[in-house]
């Protein structure tokens, strides 16, 4: 093991909520999660030596792993699960808060019901990155990502209420 | 349940414990593994399909020679086998192979060129560019491929008929409509089904690709 991969597996390990985030919007099975977050750690190992730290670690994570999930990745399972099951996945993470952890649970369900781009959005946005770097990683402008995401807050407000 | 507001849920997202949890030789081991994408898809079917055109193209021009059943078609049309005939038909079916393989080495470069250009770290909208960018290139060898079939049977044909006339040669033979209604059926049918395959084997991904890049199109069109 050289000390490039040892370094490269730390900072995965210290940044795997964000990919663990990614594959679970990206995905409707626990088997295709565990391949989408193998599939973006393989993808970060390979622009790991490219990467020099031009952009904040988490950008740069947030641009390749979304990249991979709405583009490259292949899915095995064809149809989607049912919401019982994802019921059950999302009862990993649990918030003293039943409330926030309901909401939680809601909003994974919510956001998965967006369109890839909005979903990247989202996804990007919760994760307090700035509107500049959300832009910049899927190509738009900074005003065209604010507008989005400001639309995007009331189509959310909308859904959570509806399956809320 | 409370009002919802997406703001006052950041913190909460962000700290949510997400599980599983990989340790450090778990994610050593995803390390090894071979990945498994629509890009490698995508090359390994273009690099399948480049061999197989290859093939034929190295086969035809050094190895076999399907002169001599054109020149079976022509007898059965009642043209006569000549010297100068032979001749003129090798220097035609030189010139149709010379262009089958520049334009084949044209395209090789051409398909390395736009796959080095994909990179994952270059954002959404050009990432998705540099893969249409990629398979246009394998898109435009098939069709330059499909034109070249059409060109090779129109120049042909028009061979045929230039003997005919010059070996004075009536041109209501059975035969001859027999050998236009084929050449020209063919021809249809090997479109039709290139075609069919390019829809099958890419139709997915260009599908995917294409309405993620109309999304962000949308986005760009946001005042």
């Amino acid at each position: 093991m050289s000390a490039k991969e040892k370094e490269f597996s730390q900072l995965i390990k210290d940044n795997q909520g964000l990919i663990i985030k990614v594959s679970r919007l990206y995905t409707n099975s626990i088997e295709d999660e565990q391949d989408l977050f193998q599939e973006i750690v393989l993808q970060l190992w390979r622009s790991y030596d490219t990467f020099k730290g031009q952009s904040k670690i988490s950008t740069w994570m947030y641009r390749v792993a979304l990249n991979t999930a709405i583009t490259l990745f292949r899915k095995k399972t064809k149809s989607p699960q049912t919401d019982e099951l994802q019921d059950f996945h999302y009862k990993d993470f649990v918030e003293d808060d039943e409330e926030k952890q309901q909401q939680i649970s809601t909003l994974y369900k919510v956001i998965k019901m967006l369109p890839n781009v909005e979903r990247a959005i989202v996804t990007m946005y919760l994760d307090d990155l700035p509107y500049k770097d959300i832009a910049e990683n899927l190509g738009i402008t900074e005003v065209n990502a604010r507008v989005k995401m400001n639309r995007l807050k009331k189509t959310l407000k909308e859904l959570m209420e509806k399956h809320g | 349940m409370a009002e919802f507001d997406l703001d006052h849920l950041k913190k909460t997202w962000q700290e949510q414990e997400v599980q599983p949890k990989y340790d450090s030789p778990q994610i050593e081991a995803m390390l090894n593994k071979s990945s498994r994408n629509y890009v490698k898809y995508i090359l390994w079917i273009s690099i399948a399909e480049f061999l197989v055109i290859l093939g034929l193209n190295f086969y035809y021009s050094f190895i076999g020679d399907d002169s001599e059943s054109f020149m079976n078609i022509l007898g059965k049309l009642g043209i006569e086998n000549t010297v100068d005939l032979q001749a003129d038909f090798a220097h035609l079916y030189f010139v149709l192979k010379f262009v089958s393989l520049v334009l084949t080495g044209v395209f090789v470069v051409l398909f390395y060129q736009n796959y080095k250009k994909i990179n994952v770290e270059s954002n959404l909208k050009k990432f998705i560019l540099q893969i249409i960018s990629f398979k246009k290139t394998v898109n435009i060898f098939i069709l330059a491929n499909i034109l070249l079939l059409v060109f090779f049977t129109t120049v042909l044909t028009v061979f045929t008929f230039y003997i005919l006339s010059q070996q004075h040669i009536q041109l209501s033979h059975p035969t001859l409509i027999g050998f236009i209604v084929g050449t020209v059926l063919m021809t249809i049918l090997s479109i039709v089904l290139i075609w069919l395959y390019y829809r099958i084997v890419y139709g997915i991904i260009m599908k995917r690709l294409g309405k993620n890049l109309d999304e962000l199109k949308k986005m760009e069109s946001v005042e």
